[in-house]
């Protein structure tokens, strides 16, 4: 049985447009997954449909055997503890220490007192370290998040992500804010994740070229529907294009611009 | 010349920067209208027996007397300072029992944490509340209670509470809703995100508004002394001026009060620039 399993998954905000259309994917345990697209095609929508930060409208999403549309709260906050979450933004806690934003990655497992107080185990204190050594960060444990550079701040999203010990990563555009070493950098663990912890990836990506050289496998979203689902070598510039959009009429595009 | 469909120009033909709606033309008219009524007022006021030379004298006089040579006559020194405590004491036990009641009820008019309906409910009651002035609901309050430090605390307490719910919601929506959406996804309860991301994120503003709000509320708490007979050194104030007409005794409370004031705001500055850097920098 795969670890993720989205049927005819539909999703508006609003009553006049639909986000997502009849979305159908599986994702097997292990999987590095890329889902590409233009802007506005749905691709964070999707990741939310997943661990129901948004409410799903058609469909189903059935994660680890569970129907997430189907959960209660408590069980809701169960099932977030298995899936990890990783932003564009980073969204840590600036004023916090990277350690103490490192832990925030445990609350799904806390009672409503012992996260108030802060109590945490000396275990996870050890395994928040642990992370931070092996994403080389370590030495800035104790320094505010808000004095760190953007990609350090991933890679502390990353391990709040990982000390969750999560069966799935999702990774909303984890490198559109950082420069090209820092974005190999970020890249190259969340593919480790995948490799040595045996962690199930999804990431939105806005590169192309990143998705190939990475991923097993790419899902192209268009106007919130799946037009592409397969091997990422697959993916050849002509499908792109038609993914995107890029080359169909670039003519006449040009041409419109200039008269304009 | 084809983009001027969303241009607005004015009557004379130039290019107008306002959207020129109706708020702004009644902002306009309204200002037009009090100044008017301002001068007119002037014209219409009763000058008989005013002999302007001796009003400005006396005046001048009084002045003089007032805050050229202030001097305590009706009680020491040591009961001028024992006044000023009672007068801190009743702002500071409105503005931190104001403080902890209004986090809670924060919490629950952030747009970003808390439902539609509570939210607006909670505001809207708030609104009504600040709109009443602080003496009043002391007044209200006196009817219970009676005049006295009891009405007044309870009616400096709820404007407080009005005024900081306020201030700490807009202060609680302007976090990052990405942080909120990442604790939520790890599991986190709502009040894991309170304590953990909203607090750490606040803190700094919520001091720095109570500590506001008992600048403000030390103000009060002068005026209710006289307005509510809280005591203090607003009553002393009172008695002096109302009472025994004493205006040496008038200006020392008043170079008294002035000097709380400024070590106040000696002291909020100070905070600022020593606990919260960050604060004043943005
Ligand atoms: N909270 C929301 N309320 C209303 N509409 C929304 C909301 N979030 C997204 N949308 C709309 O849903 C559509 C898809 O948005 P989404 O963010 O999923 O796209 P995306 O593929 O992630 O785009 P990008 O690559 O720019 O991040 C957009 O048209 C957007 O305007
Ligand atoms: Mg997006």
């Amino acid at each position: 049985m795969p670890l993720l399993t989205v049927e005819q998954l539909g999703k508006s905000y609003n009553t006049h447009t639909k986000v997502l259309r009849n979305v159908n994917f599986e994702v097997e345990a292990g999987e590095f997954v890329s889902i590409i697209g233009p802007s506005g095609a749905g691709k964070s929508t999707l990741l939310r449909c997943i661990n129901r930060m948004v409410d799903i409208d058609e469909g189903a999403v059935i994660f680890n055997g569970a129907d997430v549309g189907m959960l209660n709260k408590k069980e809701l906050r169960t099932l977030r503890t298995d899936i990890g979450m990783v932003f564009q933004h980073y969204n840590l806690v600036p004023r916090l220490s990277v350690i103490e934003n490192v832990l925030h990655g445990r609350f799904g497992y806390k009672t409503t007192l012992q996260g108030i107080m802060g109590r945490f185990t000396e275990a996870e204190k050890e395994r928040a370290f642990y992370l931070l050594e092996k994403l080389g960060i370590a030495e800035h444990a104790y320094k505010r998040c808000n004095q760190l550079s953007g990609g350090q701040q991933q890679r502390v999203g990353i391990a709040r992500a990982l000390i969750q010990e999560p069966k799935i990563v999702l990774c909303d555009e984890p490198i559109a804010s950082l420069d090209p070493k820092a974005s190999t950098i970020i890249m190259d663990h969340l593919k480790s994740i995948t490799v040595e912890l045996g962690i199930t990836c999804i990431v939105n990506l806005h590169q192309v070229e990143v998705a190939r050289d990475y991923s097993d496998r790419i899902i192209g979203l268009r106007e919130g529907q799946v037009v592409f689902d397969e091997m990422s070598y697959r993916l050849t510039e002509q499908r792109t294009d038609i993914l995107y959009g890029t080359k169909s009429k670039p003519v006449t595009q040009v041409r419109e611009l200039l008269t304009v | 010349m084809q983009a001027t469909t969303y241009m607005k120009r004015r009557r004379d033909g130039r290019i107008s920067l306002n959207s020129g709606n109706q708020v702004q033309h009644v902002m306009q008219m309204t200002i037009l209208i009090l100044t008017i009524l301002t001068i007119v007022a002037f014209l219409f006021f009763d000058y008989t027996g005013l002999n302007f030379k001796k009003a400005l004298v006396e005046t001048a006089h009084n002045l003089q007397a007032m805050f050229l040579e202030p001097a305590l006559s009706h009680f020491s020194w040591s009961e001028a300072f024992y006044q000023v405590g009672i007068t801190l004491g009743l702002a500071f036990l409105a503005t931190i029992l104001g403080a902890i009641i209004s986090f809670f009820l924060a919490l629950a008019a952030a747009a970003n944490l808390s439902k539609e309906w509570l939210s607006k409910t909670v505001r809207i009651v708030l609104a009504f509340v600040r709109a009443v002035p602080t003496v009043l609901w002391v007044l209200i309050f006196a009817i219970a209670a009676g005049l006295g430090s009891e009405a007044a605390v309870l009616g400096m307490l709820l404007h407080s509470i009005a005024y900081l719910v306020k201030a700490f919601s807009e202060a609680f929506e302007e976090v990052d809703k990405g942080i909120i959406e990442a604790l939520r996804a790890t599991g986190a309860s709502w009040w894991h995100i309170v304590v953990h991301a909203i607090l750490p994120s606040t803190f700094t503003y919520l001091t720095s508004w109570t500590f506001l709000r008992f600048e403000i509320n030390f103000g009060v708490a002068v005026a209710m002394g006289a307005a509510a007979g809280a005591g203090g050194i607003g009553f002393e104030l009172f008695m002096a001026s109302g009472f025994y007409f004493d205006l040496r005794e008038v200006g020392m409370i008043t170079y008294m009060i002035l000097l709380i004031a400024i070590i106040l705001e000696v002291m909020s500055t100070f905070l600022k620039n020593h606990y919260f850097p960050e604060t004043v920098k943005n």
